[in-house]
């Protein structure tokens, strides 16, 4: 009985987890979706977000004030992005903006530690990392208060962002985009507002996904490189698919914790930090566009 | 906003060159009079879709740019507009090779065409309906993903697509290209009831040199970046110099482009003809 509940409580905690991944992901298949690039800002974003955020705290700012404050600066940034880089680069080819996302990082990077400092800050979401006591109670699983919240929020961020996109004006514009951003133009959808409104969106998911995270790790460097993370995740479940996001998110959580456990000790332990590449390396050899990745649609 | 000017489209002597160097139109001049039809011929890289591009100010997202000469739509200007300014003043391009988005369904691809207007649910409902009277065949349709339409519903996707927009002109750029003849004729049926009903004026880029000029009022024909040839459409398509070259008619009858090659050749001694070569040597 404690071996299935010990089962249990291992894939809870890695689908909970899986949901950050999925955060950060989702970040990724936004601006994917819009330019059909890799942003390899996502990881600088998540950290400028975050450090942003603890810098306005640090300033005096109330929690709900320095989150809007940063969701303001994100879309500031967003905007600076589309005005002198991808403006410029709009008749460029997509390897063209791929670097440019490559440098776009650094300055992220370089911006954030001019502006707030280099050393490690604490972030405190008044959310514990230790099991919730009546969870514990009634069915005797150890669940970490600040996992199930990021769960939570994760699953409240993706249904949100999935419902604007379905469903709204903008989110028809950015599917029309996202099929061929050429056709979107000659009938009258602006380029450059769906790009504002597309990196916008991705700051808010990178200073979402950047406070669970910081909050278990620390916010410092390091979160740029978590964000790597988010590339299996984007194997599995498709570049373009935020219902793929969801779903290969909580299939690498899952599944890393549950081979660390089960499989990791012949190995020595630690393989956590690779064994979710394995698994995207099978994907490709399987599905190449991943679970939920837009087919590439063939009449025949 | 509109001007009293007869022609909606003037074009003034324009040259294009893409990405600084290639020259792609020499001396293009055209009218496009209010509520007509106006066919654009000529074979492949004459200038065709160039011409429709640097009206609809498509052609700088393809690093091209019109150096010299005027376009003036609707009484304004044509310069550095974006193609989102251009839908909004009534101008729509519907691509080449129909370019509908493939994971829409029918229906939000054609909604997506009232993306520059600001139009309220049932607004865009009622558009929608009379965009199906014109196109009754999209209307089963409407749920189903475009990508796995056929040629022909997908190049009526993008008119009806471009017209959800209410536009006061329409360029047309191959509309037939790829599609069975029948299918051509039904796309061209629509087109001119939309000039008719709606007064949607239409310049049309065309290889398909017969269909375009029976629904056409008048006709430019373009080589290599010059307008060679223009006048009403009935005179061009009576015209033996169009019928030869374009329509492969002559005077002796009907005429394959290999007959008018070797009958060259023969006159010529020093060309040869790559056609009647390949034939005699496959023989041996």
């Amino acid at each position: 009985m404690t071996e299935i509940l010990f089962f249990i409580e291992v894939v809870v905690a890695g689908l909970l987890a899986g949901t950050m991944y999925s955060l950060v992901a989702l970040g990724f298949v936004l601006i994917y979706k819009a330019s059909a690039t890799f942003n390899f800002a996502q990881g600088a974003m998540v950290f400028f977000a975050v450090l942003s955020f603890v810098g306005f705290m640090e300033l005096g700012l109330p929690f709900i004030g320095a989150f809007f404050v940063t969701i303001l600066l994100m879309g500031l940034v967003g905007f600076c992005t589309e005005r002198l880089v991808l403006e410029p680069l709009l008749n460029e080819s997509e390897d063209t903006v791929l670097m440019a996302t490559i440098g776009l990082g650094f300055v992220l990077e370089g911006l954030a530690q001019a502006a707030w400092g280099v050393e490690v800050r604490r972030l405190d979401l008044g959310i514990g990392d230790f099991p919730i006591q009546w969870i514990i109670d009634s069915t005797g699983l150890f669940i970490s208060a600040l996992d199930l919240t990021a769960g939570v929020v994760a699953a409240g961020l993706i249904l949100g962002l999935s419902l604007l996109f379905r469903y709204t004006k903008m989110g028809l514009g950015l599917r029309a985009v996202a099929d061929d951003a050429g056709a979107a133009s000659s009938i009258g959808i602006p380029l450059n507002n769906i790009m504002l409104m597309v990196w916008t969106a991705a700051g808010v998911v990178a200073l979402v996904a950047g406070m669970m995270w910081g909050a278990r790790a620390g916010v410092q460097f390091a979160l740029v490189d978590l964000a790597l993370k988010a590339l299996p995740v984007l194997i599995i479940g498709g570049f373009s698919s935020i219902p793929g996001a969801i779903v290969a998110g909580l299939i690498i959580g899952a599944s890393e914790k549950v081979l660390e456990v089960y499989i990791g000790p012949y190995f020595g332990g630690g393989i956590e930090g690779w064994a979710p590449y394995v698994l995207a390396i099978f994907f490709l050899l399987w599905r190449p566009e991943g679970l939920f990745g837009e087919k590439i649609i063939r009449r025949v | 906003m509109t001007s009293n000017s007869e022609n909606i489209l003037e074009i003034e002597t324009i040259e294009v060159v893409y990405d600084g160097v290639i020259a792609a139109l020499h001396d293009v001049s055209l009218n496009v009079p209010r509520g007509s039809v106006v066919a654009l011929l000529g074979g492949n890289g004459a200038g065709k879709s160039t011409t429709l591009k640097s009206i609809s100010t498509m052609l700088a997202s393809e690093r091209g740019k019109v150096v010299t000469g005027k376009i003036i739509y609707d009484g304004f200007e044509v310069k550095n507009q974006r193609p989102a300014e251009m839908v909004s003043m009534g101008l729509v391009q519907v691509l080449e090779g129909r370019r509908c988005f493939g994971h829409l369904t029918v229906e939000e691809n054609i909604i997506a065409g009232a993306y520059s207007r600001k139009l309220s649910k049932a607004e865009i409902g009622d558009e929608l309906e009379k965009i199906y009277s014109y196109f009754n065949r999209l209307k089963d349709l409407r749920k189903k993903q475009s990508g796995f339409t056929s040629g022909g519903e997908q190049q009526m996707i993008a008119v009806a697509r471009a017209m959800m927009a209410k536009p006061k002109m329409l360029l047309l750029d191959e509309p037939s290209m790829g599609l069975a003849p029948q299918l051509v004729s039904e796309v061209f049926n629509i087109v001119k009831k939309l000039n008719q009903s709606e007064g949607v004026s239409i310049l049309l880029a065309e290889q398909n040199t017969n269909i375009a000029l029976r629904n056409a009022d008048y006709g430019y024909i373009i080589e290599t970046g010059h307008v060679m040839l223009h006048g009403k459409a009935d005179s061009l398509l009576t015209n033996d110099k169009v019928k030869e070259l374009y329509l492969g008619i002559s005077k002796q009858g009907r005429k394959n482009f290999r007959d008018v090659l070797r009958q060259e050749s023969e006159q010529h001694p020093d060309l040869h003809m790559q056609l009647g070569q390949t034939e005699n040597t496959t023989s041996h």
